[in-house]
């Protein structure tokens, strides 16, 4: 369980985050809107312990992010997906995927090898064990960067814009790997700008706007004449981005 | 020209070379870690941790290497420390050049993409596993080079030991040198030394650099 309690983000004098109150729960898989700057980078940021709170409380688990010895925890069940894949360039896609499990979980070596081929045969780059981030494309490497993260074997899986940074044809190669692990029952948490995607996938949809929730409903709900199209700014972005 | 008036001396010119690529290996060892550490200081997000980090390379930049090591040798005694030659030209060595590889490193730290850093941090690595598994490796990648300049420049400064008492290649040249009286052919000779020494040390550190950028072969 997250629960997310008047959470507010400074970055200098400018609010970034202006009090955000959520709750998710295990299983579910919401999806985070919002134009550019409206907080969801930075909400993302702030349940993976990448940026501190300036006020309110962030709780995975009942583990609270601000203190480190829980966030040491709270890492191991959390997972995160970033828009720039953020490979480690000079290790091997085998050890990008099993460094983390092996020493932060204190797993044996042969068993975490043979769950990180297991994936990279489930995202169709079991040929690429040997490789070098360097030598594969864009969607390689975010499908790499996917195995990457759920060879932690999280509860939460964070994933900020992870097509953001591809183009339309790979988008469609880690989007069918995302459909997938959706179905499969872990809590997933998407910043994200693939409207459609969200439509498809999440069970529910917040949105964002200037730092503050404007929206959080089922997604049905959202794609509703009365529900978030009711809302006339949720409206506009909808529109905008489908002209996009 | 004569170098057969030398030949004798052969094994002093071994004795010394062996001296002096003991000092080089142990102080190019010993300035690695201190520059590593210091490096990592320099960067810290402790600001009093930063602001000695930084102190100390402006401060053993700034001194000669000479009189650094006379206060060593000569200088320290008078207060009852005593440290042999040896130990003392290794020690300076290391600390002096530990401030010009700590600020190589430090420009090579600064380089590595702050994403991959995160990366590694939410993954829950700890600080010291990230320093070592991903930092360090990808710095040394772009700072070998010009740490290797450090190096080989560290190999030519250990001449300067001679004149506290050490007999590494140098001291033993003058020695020779006075014995016969020839010397155009020992400095030669020396000359030669220290070339096949730096020309070693900077084959090995391109098989090391070759090592560190394996993976960009192929890269697009």
């Amino acid at each position: 369980m997250i629960e997310i309690d008047q959470l507010h983000k400074k970055f200098g004098d400018t609010e970034v985050l202006k009090g955000i109150s959520l709750t998710i729960a295990p299983g579910e898989v919401v999806s985070i809107l919002g134009a550019s700057g409206s907080g969801k980078s930075t909400l993302m940021r702030c349940m993976n312990g990448l940026a501190g709170l300036n006020g309110g409380s962030l709780l995975i688990d009942g583990l609270d992010v601000s203190k480190p010895r829980e966030l040491r925890e709270i890492r191991k069940r959390c997972a995160t997906v970033f828009q720039h894949f953020n490979l480690y360039p000079h290790l091997s896609v085998l050890e990008n995927i099993t460094l983390a499990p092996i020493d932060v979980l204190g797993r044996k070596k042969a068993e975490v090898e043979a769950e990180a081929f297991a994936l990279l045969k489930q995202v169709g780059l079991a040929d690429r064990a040997d490789a070098y981030p360097g030598q594969l494309s864009g969607g390689q490497k975010q499908r790499i960067g996917i195995c990457r993260a759920l060879a932690m074997q999280p509860r939460y899986l964070l994933l900020d814009e992870v097509t953001s940074a591809l183009d339309p044809e790979m988008t469609g190669e880690v989007l069918d790997v995302l459909a997938a692990l959706a179905r499969s029952g872990t809590t997933m948490i998407f910043v994200t700008h693939e409207i459609a995607f969200a439509r498809e996938i999440s069970s529910r949809i917040v949105f964002l706007d200037d730092g503050v929730v404007r929206a959080d409903m089922p997604t049905d709900r959202f794609f509703a004449e009365d529900g978030g199209y009711g809302d006339e700014r949720i409206a506009r972005f909808l529109a905008k981005m489908r002209n996009k | 020209m004569n170098f057969s008036a030398i030949i004798g001396y052969l094994g002093m010119f071994w004795d010394g070379f062996l001296v002096t690529a003991s000092v080089s290996a142990l102080s190019i060892a010993g300035s690695f870690i201190i520059g590593v550490i210091v490096a990592f200081g320099a960067v810290s997000r402790r600001p009093a941790v930063r602001r000695l980090a930084r102190g100390y390379i402006g401060l053993f930049r700034n001194i000669p290497f000479i009189v650094q090591v006379f206060f060593f040798y000569f200088g320290l005694p008078e207060i009852g420390i005593y440290i042999d030659a040896f130990t003392t030209g290794t020690m300076a060595l290391s600390i002096a050049v530990g401030a010009y590889a700590a600020d190589v490193l430090r420009a090579g730290i600064e380089n590595v993409d702050t994403g991959v850093i995160e990366a590694a941090e939410v993954s829950g690595l700890s600080r010291l596993k990230i320093y070592r598994r991903i930092i360090l490796p990808i710095a040394l990648r772009v700072s070998l080079r010009p740490l290797g300049s450090v190096f080989i420049n560290l190999v030519l400064t250990t001449s300067i030991l001679s004149t506290i008492t050490l007999n590494e290649l140098t001291g033993n040249a003058k020695i020779v040198a006075s014995d016969t009286f020839r010397p155009f052919e020992v400095y030669f000779f020396l000359l030669l030394f220290y070339c096949v020494l730096t020309y070693l040390l900077s084959l090995l550190i391109n098989l090391w650099h070759r090592h560190l950028n394996r993976f960009m072969r192929g890269a697009e």
